[in-house]
C-alpha cells in the first residue's frame, strides 16, 4: 500500500466513524462483490475480486470482514494483517449468523446497490436506506487523498488514450487495442480499467465490449478509458478517425467540442448536475440534434467519478443536486449523430470552490490516425 | 469490469446446445412445479445467464426470466441503445430494456404471470433488494430458491463448454508463458499476461502473484507494483467464452528447482485420481504421499452464477457434488523443503473406472 493509500484510508475511516457517532450507529455492516466494491473499499479499503464480501465496521478496531473464498480471505489477510478475516461457502447466512450476535447494539446495514434479499427481509432491512445515503453523502465530496489518487488516475487516463491512439490501426480487430491498452495500465501498475469502445460509420449506435471487428479506412474509433488508481477511477472519452476526417466528421466535432465546453463551464459549486447536462443539450438543440441528446439516443451527459465507475450525480437535466467543491465528475455529451455515427468527447474534472478544474489534458480534437 | 473480446461464434457454441440446456432447466422446473425461474446476472455473478444463453454483461445486471416453455426472455438494466448488441452476442427469445430491473420484472411478471404461481430463483438470498423488492411486494406467488434444482442440472459439462474450457486454458498457459524471463517486477509479469491473453482473445482475465515464494505462498492483487523473489507464483484466471479456468505456476529466475519438478509429478498424479466419488484430498490419496507437506488446496467448479464455487476444500467437508465429465479447476499448495509451491489447472473430473482429464 503505497503512503498516499494509507493517508486516504485514515481519512476515510475519520469521516466514516464521526458519521456513525452522529447516527448513533455501533456497527456498520457493508456487503458488496465485485461490481460493487465501491462501499467496501470506502469502509475497509479492502476490493473484493470474487464472490460476496461483508464488512463489520465499528468505531473503533480493524474491523471484520466475511468473504466466499479462501483465497480471497488469505489475500485480503495479507493486505491488512490487522483485519479479522474469515470466509464461508454461505457468506450471507454467516453474515447473518455474526449480526444476530451482535446482540442490542445499533447495526445499520449498506448499501441498497449490494444488499441481498436475505438480509434485507432481516431486522436490519429499513437501515439500508438511510445508511446508503449516509455513505453516498461521505463519498461524494472527496478528501485530499482521495482527489490527489483522481488525479493520477486522469493522468493515466491521458496516458492510456495516447497508447490507444497507436493501437489503433486499419486491420487490427478491437480487442486487439482494449489488449494494448490493459498490457500498457499493467505496466504501471493500475489493476482496473473499465473501457468500451466503437468502430464504423452511420451504422454505429453506441459502444460496447470490443468485438472480432476489423478497422478499416475511414473509422470512426470512440472510446471511454476509466483506469482506477488506489481505487478511484478516471475517465476520458474521445473519438478518432482512420484517415483523414471528413467535411461530417468535423463538422460533427465541432458540435461535440463545443457542448463539452459548454457543460465544463457550468461546473461550478452550487450549480446542479441538471444544469451541467442543460448546459450540453442545448448546444445540440441549437445545431438541430436536440433530437440526439433523448434517451432514445444517449444515457447520460456525464457522471460522477470515484470509487465506482458510474457513480452520483448522473448528469441528466432532471437531476437537482448540486455539486460543491471536492466532488469528481465527468463531462460528457456523448450521443449518435445522424451523419457519423456515435460520437465521444468528455473530460474528467473536479469541483473547486472557484469552478473547476479540468484534470484529463488530452488534447479536445477529433484524432486522425495516419494510413 | 470486463473488457475483454465478448462475442458468440454459431460453431463454438451452436444454438441447439444452449436449447438443450434451457430445456434441461425447463424439464426442471414443470418436475418442481414452478411457473418461473429468474436467473439473476451482473459483472460479478454473469455464470448462470451465460451458460443458459451465452449472455455475459460486461457491466450493469439482468434478469433473466425462463417460462416452463418457450424462450428465455431477458429484462436487462442497459439502455435500449444496447439491445442490439445483446442480441448478437447471446440467444435469447426476447430482450427488453429494463434500467429499474426490479419494477421491471414485477411488472413483466404481472404481464405474463407464471402458471404455476410458484417462482424459482436462483441463489434467492443472494438476489440483489432493488430486484427483490419490486418481485416481494407484487406477491405473485411463492418465491421459492432454486439453487439446488440449478445446480443438479448444471454439471457435468457438455461437449461445447469443455472445448470453450480447453480454449481458455491454452489462452492461460500462452500467457504464462509469454513472462519474459528473468523480469524483475510483478507489473512486468502482469503486463506480459495482460497483453497475450487479451490478444488471444480472452474476454477476462485475473492474475494475482506471490511476489516472493521464499516470504510466502499467498496470491495478491497489485495495485501499483512490487519486486520479484528469486522464486515467485502467478495464478491466471481465464474467462473465454464466459467459461473460466484457474491456472497457477512457480517460476524461478535460476532455473527449474528439482523439487518443483517433483511437485508438478505429484499434482498431475493427483488430479487425475479426482473422480466423482471421491472429489477431496482429504484423507490424501492413497500409494502417493507428496515431496512435502499439502497446506491448501480447492477444488472449484461452476455450479450456479459464479464463474467459480468451492467444491471442496482444504478443512472443509465437500460441499458439493461433481458428478464424472464435471469441468473443475484444482488449485494447490505443497510446503518443500526449499519452500513453497503453487499448481493449479482445470480438468474434468473421471468417474469410478477413468481417470479425470487435464486441460493443459
Amino acid at each position: 500500500m503505497s503512503e498516499i493509500s494509507g493517508n486516504a484510508r485514515a481519512e476515510r475511516r475519520t469521516r466514516l466513524v464521526a458519521a456513525m457517532a452522529v447516527e448513533e450507529i455501533d456497527v456498520l455492516v457493508v456487503a458488496g462483490n465485485p461490481w460493487r466494491s465501491d462501499y467496501l473499499r470506502f469502509a475497509l479499503d479492502v476490493t473484493p475480486i470474487e464472490g460476496h464480501a461483508f464488512a463489520f465496521l465499528e468505531r473503533e478496531g480493524p474491523g471484520r470482514i466475511i468473504v466466499e473464498h479462501p483465497a480471497e480471505a488469505a489475500r485480503l489477510r495479507s493486505e491488512q494483517p490487522l483485519l479479522q478475516v474469515s470466509w464461508s461457502p454461505s457468506p450471507i447466512a454467516e453474515t447473518e449468523t455474526a449480526i444476530r450476535a451482535l446482540g442490542g447494539r445499533r447495526i445499520a446495514l449498506a448499501p441498497l446497490a449490494a444488499v441481498p434479499h436475505r438480509l434485507a427481509i432481516g431486522p436490519l432491512g429499513s437501515s439500508v436506506i438511510p445508511t446508503t445515503a449516509l455513505l453516498d453523502r461521505l463519498m461524494l465530496r472527496k478528501s485530499s487523498s482521495e482527489i490527489d489518487a483522481f488525479r493520477r488516475a486522469a493522468a493515466l487516463a491521458d496516458e492510456g488514450y495516447a497508447v490507444f491512439r497507436e493501437a489503433a490501426r486499419v486491420g487490427r480487430p478491437e480487442y486487439a487495442l482494449v489488449a494494448d491498452v490493459e498490457a500498457f495500465f499493467r505496466s504501471r501498475g493500475c489493476p482496473e480499467n473499465f473501457q468500451i469502445l466503437g468502430s464504423g460509420g452511420r451504422e454505429v449506435r453506441g459502444m460496447h465490449p470490443p468485438t472480432e471487428r476489423r478497422l478499416v479506412a475511414g473509422d470512426l474509433v470512440t472510446t471511454e478509458l476509466t483506469p482506477c488508481v488506489d481505487g478511484y477511477y478516471a475517465q476520458i472519452c474521445r473519438t478518432l478517425v482512420l484517415g483523414g476526417p471528413s467535411e461530417a466528421q468535423e463538422r460533427a466535432f465541432a458540435v461535440y467540442n463545443q457542448a463539452l465546453e459548454a457543460g465544463i463551464a457550468a461546473v461550478r459549486p452550487g450549480a446542479t448536475a441538471g444544469e451541467v447536462a442543460r448546459a450540453q443539450n442545448e448546444v445540440f438543440r441549437r445545431h438541430g440534434l436536440g433530437e440526439y441528446v433523448t434517451a432514445e439516443y444517449t444515457r447520460v451527459r456525464g457522471h460522477g467519478l470515484g470509487l465506482y465507475v458510474d457513480g452520483r450525480p448522473a448528469v441528466l437535466e432532471e437531476v437537482d443536486l448540486v455539486l460543491e467543491p471536492g466532488m469528481t465528475l465527468i463531462v460528457h455529451p456523448n450521443t449518435y449523430h445522424p451523419e457519423v455515427g456515435y460520437f465521444v468527447h468528455g473530460d474528467s474534472v473536479l469541483v473547486t470552490p472557484e469552478g473547476c478544474e479540468v484534470l484529463t489534458r488530452t488534447r479536445r480534437r477529433l484524432f486522425s490516425v495516419p494510413l | 469490469m470486463r473488457r475483454g473480446l465478448i462475442s458468440w461464434s454459431r460453431e463454438e457454441v451452436p444454438p441447439s446446445v444452449l436449447n438443450s440446456r434451457v430445456a434441461r432447466l425447463q424439464g426442471e422446473m414443470r418436475a418442481a412445479d414452478l411457473g418461473a425461474a429468474l436467473v439473476y446476472t451482473s459483472f460479478a455473478r454473469p455464470s448462470a445467464v451465460a451458460w443458459l444463453t451465452h449472455f455475459v454483461p460486461y457491466w450493469n445486471e439482468a434478469l433473466l426470466v425462463i417460462f416452463p416453455t418457450g424462450a428465455p426472455v431477458l429484462l436487462a438494466a442497459f439502455s435500449k441503445r444496447v439491445l442490439e448488441w445483446i442480441r448478437s452476442v447471446s440467444h435469447l427469445g426476447e430482450v427488453r430494456s429494463a434500467p429499474d430491473l426490479g419494477r421491471a420484472a414485477a411488472a413483466f411478471l404481472k404481464e405474463r404471470p407464471p402458471e404455476p404461481s410458484r417462482i424459482g430463483v436462483l441463489e434467492l438470498d443472494a438476489l440483489p433488494w432493488t430486484v427483490a423488492e419490486p418481485i416481494v411486494r407484487g406477491r405473485f406467488g411463492e418465491l421459492v430458491d432454486a439453487t439446488g434444482l440449478f445446480a443438479s442440472i448444471r454439471q457435468p459439462a457438455d461437449d461445447a463448454e469443455i472445448r470453450l474450457a480447453r480454449r481458455a486454458a491454452k489462452i492461460a498457459a500462452q500467457a504464462l508463458g509469454a513472462i519474459p524471463v528473468g523480469v524483475q517486477r510483478a507489473s512486468e509479469v502482469l503486463s506480459a499476461l495482460e497483453a497475450s491473453a487479451r490478444l488471444d482473445g480472452a474476454e477476462e482475465v485475473l492474475p494475482l502473484i506471490a511476489p516472493d515464494l521464499r516470504a510466502g505462498a499467498t496470491l495478491r492483487r497489485f495495485e501499483g507494483d512490487a519486486p520479484l523473489g528469486e522464486r515467485y507464483g502467478v495464478e491466471l484466471s481465464v474467462a473465454y467464452k464466459a467459461t473460466w479456468v484457474r491456472v497457477a505456476r512457480c517460476f524461478s529466475n535460476n532455473g527449474l528447482p528439482q523439487s518443483w519438478r517433483g511437485a508438478a509429478e505429484w499434482f498431475a498424479q493427483t488430479a487425475a485420481r479426482l473422480n466423482e466419488t471421491n472429489f477431496s484430498l482429504e484423507p490424501l490419496p492413497p500409494g502417493a504421499p507428496p515431496p512435502g507437506k499439502l497446506t491448501a488446496w480447492t477444488l472449484e467448479a461452476c455450479l450456479g452464477s459464479s464463474p467459480l464455487s468451492v467444491a471442496a476444500s482444504s478443512g472443509a467437508p465437500a460441499r458439493s457434488v461433481l458428478p464424472a465429465g464435471s469441468l473443475a479447476s484444482l488449485s494447490l499448495q505443497l510446503s518443500l523443503d526449499d519452500g513453497p509451491w503453487l499448481g493449479g489447472e482445470p480438468l474434468v473430473v473421471g468417474s469410478g473406472s477413468r481417470p479425470s482429464r487435464r486441460l493443459i
